[in-house]
């Protein structure tokens, strides 16, 4: 069995899928339309002379701030890349589930799982390259000079990287957590809610800060340095905590699928 | 023959929904998650020795149960696609005007059970958990009316869930959609626009929580239900006109 | 008592049903045949009012489906397999069907009885076998002791002994003086059970009468399918 060609159909079969192309339409089009919303009544708030309601200052943090429904995006794919092989089909066309059809066709379990993650990663990664660059040009594209600060240029690539990474280690944690419930609708309803503000994390952090090595929280600061959260981890050191977390379940994912009964 | 009505319906789409494991899941975890947030909150609380009260502490873990009541809105019309379930449905009940209103009257009752029992549980547990940590208490907090305005809200959500869920038919993008308008677009916008406050979630909070821009209370009733009559229409008239 | 007149259906530019009409009578088995693709399943779609015609109507007793009361008392239809939620036991099923259609609860004891799962109502249909969904699904259809029986390929994973028993079933059901429209692609089944046949091809009717009229012409009902919905060319075996 050759890993690409095990690689090249699992890609197939997520780009086959209607979900993941949601999963990337939301990350796109959502930062798109947030960014677009944003941009403007920050560009009104600037101009009118109001600066403390607009919210942010520069064109790049306006874009930055829709940032999160890229998230959701993120989870949305590496979900629906586990979930759909058990979803059953309806019983007309023989309720069977497509987990069947993959292992028979790719009997070495931990071979179909890095395969699939890899697929997952290039998906995601490809909609970041889309999502990021497109949100940002169109923020500056309104708000233009009326912007009162800039974010340097070394600054906004780290800031884009780190943002393209956490979206892809959100998608790996996914793919891992849907692993063990084979049903999407769990990790879908937690992961969800935990890239938005009201995040179990978040919550935690305020109980113990042992919560801030949660991998959604060591992550956070890959957005860059403009949390409101404050305390926690630093972005290289966050960042280095989360793959470790989207690994590690990877991993226990990986032992979980090879012995289980698909 | 007999007629059938809308109490036979009804009592079917309760039947349906009750003997859904997920459903009675979906419940009762609100309820636990619900009752668990709320007694960090009022620990983090008296941590800090902040005074407060236990209809504050559960006003602040309404944010953290809005999920909950999305999935519980959603699993009416959901369950029906989750295989061909819509076919036996049709078949028991063909007047689809009539099945889309019962569906509609269970889901809101038990989006509305939902509510109650967890911000029920949010309150006892905050309560409780003061007591056991001796924690100072805040008589000068919301009362009674913000509770209500916080059920009306969770309601207001669950059934809004289920006008997304009339739409759209499958869990998943009905789920993810109005997870992510609730949390994560309406904070994200408000952020930066004060025309966030048009946005449903954002109408109906102002029932109990009416912070700055906020929409005042008629306007904010007046612009959460139009949202919910103006999508659970176009989801009724699809469902009305589409092939099953 | 089923009246099918003239339905056309078209996915698209597709044409699925092309002038479509026939009858099920009182009292008969009318078997409906064709092979996969050809319509049938379409037809009853209409008939039970899950899809619209664009043009044409299909009638139970002179009424549509969709403005039947109590339509499952009329009516005992089985499309898709159990048709049932996998999450769900038979027994919650079935419940929630009479209720809607004001049947008393004690037909779900009966019916489970009748189709033998009697030992299984209580087991998430999502753990059924085929068989035993098809079994599931025609004690929904029998749930409100319906005058007409509307079955989509009722044999189908039905083991030996089942396949006995629905025909039995059915014949019974007809000698009573019941309707009884099933489809199917068993021809063998079909020619032990059935008294008119309606066979369907590229979404039109090209033959409708009694079993002998229509296998006149030919050795057995095998020959005269496959001569019959050839549409003259000869036939891929």
């Amino acid at each position: 069995m050759r890993a690409w060609s095990v690689f090249a159909a699992e890609l197939q079969k997520l780009s086959a899928l209607p979900a993941v192309w949601t999963g990337a339409a939301v990350a796109v089009l959502g930062a798109g339309a947030l960014t677009l919303l944003n941009a403007v009544g920050v560009r009104d708030a600037l101009l009118a002379g109001r600066p403390e309601d607009s919210g942010y200052g520069s064109a790049f943090d306006t874009a930055f701030a829709s940032m999160p429904i890229g998230t959701v995006g993120a989870v949305v794919i590496g979900v629906v890349a586990m979930s759909s092989e058990f979803t059953a089909n309806s019983p007309d066309a023989g309720g069977g589930r497509q987990i069947g059809t993959t292992l028979v066709a790719v009997p070495r379990r931990v071979g179909v799982l890095v395969a699939k993650a890899a697929a997952v990663v290039l998906l995601v990664l490809a909609t970041a390259a889309v999502a990021i660059p497109a949100s940002v040009t169109l923020a500056e594209a309104i708000i233009g000079d009326a912007a009162t600060s800039t974010v340097p240029a070394d600054e906004a690539v780290r800031r884009c990287l780190g943002a393209a990474l956490y979206w892809t280690l959100t998608a790996l944690l996914a793919l891992a957590v849907t692993v063990f419930t084979r049903s999407g609708v769990v990790p879908l309803l937690v992961l969800v809610v935990n890239s938005s503000l009201v995040s179990v994390s978040l919550l935690l952090t305020m109980l113990t800060p042992v919560a801030h090595w949660l991998p959604d929280m060591a992550g956070r600061r890959l957005f860059g340095d403009v949390d409101t959260v404050a305390g926690g981890l630093a972005a290289g050191p966050g960042a280095l905590v989360m793959t470790g977390w989207a690994l590690a379940l990877l991993v226990v994912a990986g032992a979980v699928f090879s012995r289980r009964d698909a | 023959m007999r007629a059938v009505g809308l109490p036979p319906v009804v009592a079917a789409e309760l039947d349906k929904l009750r003997t859904l494991p997920v459903t009675v899941l979906a419940v009762v975890g609100t309820v636990v998650v619900g009752a668990l947030i709320a007694a960090a909150q009022a620990g983090a609380a008296a941590d800090q020795d902040l005074p407060t009260s236990a209809v504050d502490v559960t006003l602040r873990t309404v944010p953290f149960v809005v999920a909950g009541l999305v999935l519980v809105g959603v699993l009416a019309v959901s369950q029906e696609h989750a295989g061909r379930q819509v076919a036996t449905t049709l078949a028991a009940v063909p007047r689809r005007g009539l099945l889309v209103a019962g569906k509609s009257i269970a889901a809101a009752a038990v989006v509305a059970l939902a509510a109650i029992s967890t911000l029920g549980a949010c309150v006892a547990a905050a309560a409780v958990t003061q007591r056991l940590l001796d924690a100072p208490a805040s008589t000068d907090g919301a009362g009674a009316g913000a509770l209500l305005g916080a059920a009306a809200y969770l309601v207001l959500i669950g059934v809004f869930s289920h006008a997304v869920a009339l739409l759209v038919r499958h869990l998943v993008p009905a789920l993810v959609g109005v997870l992510a308008l609730v949390l994560v677009v309406s904070p994200l916008l408000a952020g930066a626009t004060e025309h966030a406050r048009w946005l449903p979630d954002r109408a109906a909070a102002a029932w109990f929580d009416a912070g700055p821009g906020a929409l005042d209370g008629p306007t904010a009733t007046l612009v959460a239900l139009t949202w919910v009559v103006a999508v659970g229409g176009l989801g009724s008239w699809r469902f009305l006109v589409r092939d099953a | 008592m089923l009246t099918i007149e003239h339905l056309v259906k078209h996915h698209g530019s597709r044409t699925v049903l092309d002038h479509v009409g026939f009858e099920a009578r009182s009292g008969r088995v009318t078997a409906f045949l064709g092979p996969n693709g050809a319509g049938k399943s379409s037809t009853l779609r209409i008939l039970l009012g899950l899809d619209r015609a664009d043009e044409g109507r299909a009638l139970v007793a002179g009424q549509s489906y969709r403005s039947l009361r109590d339509p499952l008392r009329t009516l005992g239809s089985m499309l898709d397999g159990s048709g049932a939620h996998r999450s769900r036991t038979a027994r919650n099923h079935l419940s929630w069907v009479a209720r809607s259609n004001g049947i008393p609860q004690r037909r779900v004891d009966h019916v489970l009885d009748q189709v033998g799962l009697t030992a299984s109502a209580r087991t998430r249909v999502g753990r059924y076998s085929l068989g035993m969904g098809q079994r599931l699904g025609l004690a929904c259809a029998l749930l409100g002791e319906p005058e007409v029986l509307v079955l989509d390929e009722p044999v189908n994973g039905l083991d030996p002994e089942g396949i006995r028993w629905i025909r039995g079933l059915l014949r019974a059901h007809a000698d009573a003086g019941g309707t009884v429209l099933l489809s199917s692609h068993f021809m063998g089944e079909v020619a032990d059970i059935a008294d008119d046949l309606v066979i369907i091809a590229g979404g039109r009717v090209v033959a409708d009468g009694t079993l002998d009229d229509v296998t006149r012409r030919y050795e057995t009902l095998e020959d005269a399918f496959f001569a019959l919905t050839s549409d003259g060319r000869d036939t891929v075996r």
